[in-house]
């Protein structure tokens, strides 16, 4: 009985880290997927968003910024919100750039964001990091407290998808898959390319702030090892290809399988002797790196490919 | 929506297939960054732990004989990791207490999210951040890893019993030296001694010499100076010895080099100056023993927080035969009474022994091979300092404080 309920506790902590994957997964679909903009800094806004909120809901402490106490909901808000403005202000030096060029920018400007938060001691707490981060409902009795945890995490992931399907599938959309195929068609046509990609920079990094606020708040602490590119940006990469890129549901699908099989995994390489399980953590990451390969092999683009809308009224 | 839940629910439940928890085992977590960036570090710290479990099994085993089983998870040195971890082993695993997760980060995601809220004790044997130490823990957070703090504390003493009474004090503005600068000026005057200034400094200056005329102010009898001797230490060294301001200084480990020997030459600085630095006993009984045995495993006993490990898991077996259950709250509960004193002196090793006095109801007192591993009332160890002074060739000569 209490091997069940502790399973079931387990689903709820699993699903809760995949539900914030997938805001990462959906934020990098708004740009990757259906834009084209190929973002490598997901951990400095993932990081950005995490330490505003942290920062902004944590009790009163000589170690570092704080005290501010205010309600998590201003905690979200205000990750959202500067990320957004400082994702613009990459975005007019970056966006000039094209593919892979904007690739090298934007790992450089996330190494950077994630640097100057480790070494502004007096706001961060520099590598110690930031402590006592309030997380919602925490009060309530188990499991209550993380299911109503796991329903708001839910119902943002909900929320952010309905509002990017209705986007895409809007005008806005369309221009956004224009500029990805083909550039200066998009142009020719008359479009503000640059207003656009600008726009869908913006919302993605938006999102992925938002995720990292949320993380911050499920963890009750935040610091530089849990902005680690290899779980905050490529990891992110992995579970958007995996899924299917410029499908929502695939880049939803993406995130909950990828977190399964990166933390179930370990349920099983721990039961093996002491010395094989020390080994054995290295194949989860190994399994990443595997289960990118056979769905590239079976499925080229993901497994939900991208739908295109069908053309009203035009042909082919 | 309801297909992507079903993803990880199917996948959990057929993993959970293949777990089946043997009866007559006793599950433990284990979390250790086992990957991630101190990979190299974690190896030896398991062995330690790993060791502890070995011993207990091998003498007896835990209660009516059930096995201690240690249950590894990696925390990657990294909070969200560290969560991951600790929710398996203390849901899916059902493990009573809980070792790790090795780094500081990692253990403060960890305890906070997952095991205070379980009710599940955990005993940290590398984390030594001093933020752990006022996390709201219900009495559940322990550690045998010293804070970084506790070196002011360490420091403090040292001056006073070397008579110091009036002391001005200046720390570099950073978090290492701002905390145990902080812990420092709290001992001193609670022993009854009186910081006559403190300043923050900021590091990389030329000069210090306005900062320091105005600590000079009052006539103190000496600078307690916490800072990285590179990128202060020694120009404020310097800048008192050439102004006469102060001539006896008392430091913490960011001071400890031969360069601030070489560059204010030993003439200047003996009998002077003393820097307190974190040590081990080497010489004591329980160490050696300890040693002697982890060294058998081929490993070698100086590995970092080796010890720690061992000390972490043993003062845990210890509390689950002194509960007389697998009980969550009841380990936690007795945890402090088989690590602090009263009680018949237990060493590493001697679990044959412990099982013994403990069932004939007597109390026992853990002696591990990190120090006495008495935990004060914030669950954290004081740790064990030496004091280097500049001996007579012009070196520093290191000595235990006990």
């Amino acid at each position: 009985m209490e091997q069940s309920y502790g399973i079931f506790l387990y689903i709820i902590s699993l699903a809760t880290m995949g539900g914030m994957y997938a805001m990462l997964t959906l934020g990098l679909n708004i740009q990757w997927g259906f834009t084209g903009l190929f973002n490598v800094g997901i951990a400095g806004f993932f990081a950005i968003g995490a330490y505003v909120s942290a920062i902004l809901t944590s009790p009163e402490t000589t170690r570092h910024l704080g005290g501010f106490e205010l309600p998590y909901i201003v905690g979200f808000s205000a990750s959202m919100i500067v990320t957004a403005l400082i994702a613009w202000g990459v975005g007019k030096v970056c966006l000039r750039l094209r593919s892979d060029y904007l690739a090298i920018a934007t790992i450089g400007i996330g190494e950077i964001f994630r640097l100057i938060l480790k070494n502004e001691t007096w706001a961060t707490n520099g590598p110690r990091g930031v402590s006592m981060v309030p997380k919602p409902f925490e009060s309530l009795a188990e499991p209550y407290n993380q299911l109503m945890f796991l329903a708001l995490v839910l119902v943002t992931v909900a929320v952010i998808y309905l509002l990017i399907e209705a986007a895409c599938k809007s005008p806005w959309g369309r221009v956004m898959t224009a500029i990805r195929e083909n550039e200066p068609a998009a142009r020719a046509a008359g479009k503000n390319v640059e207003r656009f990609r600008m726009e869908a920079f913006v919302i993605g990094c938006m999102i992925m702030g938002l995720a990292g606020a949320f993380t911050a708040q499920y963890l009750k602490f935040i610091d530089p090892n849990a902005t680690e590119l290899t779980t905050t940006t490529f990891l992110v990469w992995v579970m958007l290809i995996v899924g299917g890129s410029a499908n929502n549901k695939g880049a939803i699908l993406g995130a909950f399988l990828m977190w399964t099989v990166w933390s179930a995994s370990e349920i099983l390489t721990s039961r093996l002797p002491d010395d094989m399980a020390i080994r054995t953590a290295y194949v989860r990451i190994f399994l990443i790196g595997l289960a990118l390969q056979i769905v590239l092999q079976k499925f080229p683009s993901g497994i939900l490919p991208e739908k295109r809308p069908k053309p009203s009224g035009s042909h082919e | 929506m309801k297909k992507l839940l079903a993803v990880p629910v199917a996948a959990t439940a057929a993993l959970s297939l293949s777990a089946g928890v043997f009866a007559g085992d006793i599950n433990v977590g284990s979390v250790a960054g086992v990957t991630g960036p101190i990979a190299e570090l974690v190896a030896p710290i398991v062995a330690g732990r790993n060791l502890a479990a070995e011993h207990v099994n091998s003498q007896g085993g835990l209660l009516a004989g059930d096995t201690l089983n240690m249950v590894l998870a990696d925390s990657a040195c990294d909070p969200k990791a560290g969560v991951d971890a600790g929710g398996k082993v203390v849901n899916v695993e059902q493990v009573v207490a809980v070792v790790g997760a090795s780094c500081s980060g990692a253990t403060n995601g960890m305890v906070q999210s997952v095991t205070i809220p379980a009710g599940v004790v955990n005993i940290s044997d590398s984390a030594t951040a001093p933020s752990i130490t006022d996390l709201e823990d219900n009495d559940l957070v322990f550690r045998v890893a010293p804070s970084d703090a506790y070196q002011g504390a360490a420091l403090a003493k040292l001056a006073y019993d070397s008579g110091a009474r009036n002391l001005a004090m200046t720390y570099s503005n950073d978090d290492y030296n701002a905390g145990i600068a902080q812990v420092f000026e709290k001992s001193f005057t609670e022993m009854g001694g009186t910081i006559t200034a403190n300043q923050a400094h900021e590091p990389n200056k030329a000069s210090y010499r306005s900062e320091l005329s105005t600590l000079a102010n009052g006539g103190p009898d000496g600078l307690a100076l916490f800072a990285y001797y590179g990128s202060s230490g020694i120009a404020i060294i310097r800048n008192s010895l050439e102004n006469a301001l102060f001539d006896k200084f008392f430091a913490a480990d960011g001071m400890f080099d031969v360069s601030v020997i070489e560059q204010i030459g030993a003439d200047n600085l003996k009998g002077n100056i003393q820097i307190t630095q974190s040590a081990s006993d080497y010489d004591d009984v329980s160490y050696q023993t300890w040693a002697e045995l982890y060294k058998a495993t081929g490993n070698d006993p100086k590995a970092p927080y080796a010890a720690h490990g061992y000390d972490a898991t043993f003062l845990i077996a210890l509390a689950i035969e002194k509960a007389g259950a697998a009980d969550r709250s009841k380990i936690a509960a007795a945890l402090r009474e088989v690590a602090n004193a009263p009680g018949e002196i237990v060493r590493p090793g001697e679990w044959e022994k412990a099982k013994a006095l403990l069932a004939e109801g007597k109390d026992v007192n853990y002696e591990g091979a990190t120090g006495n591993v008495d935990f004060d009332e914030n669950g954290d160890v004081a740790g064990i300092y030496g004091v280097n002074t500049v001996a007579d060739d012009g070196t520093w000569a290191n000595e235990l404080i006990k």
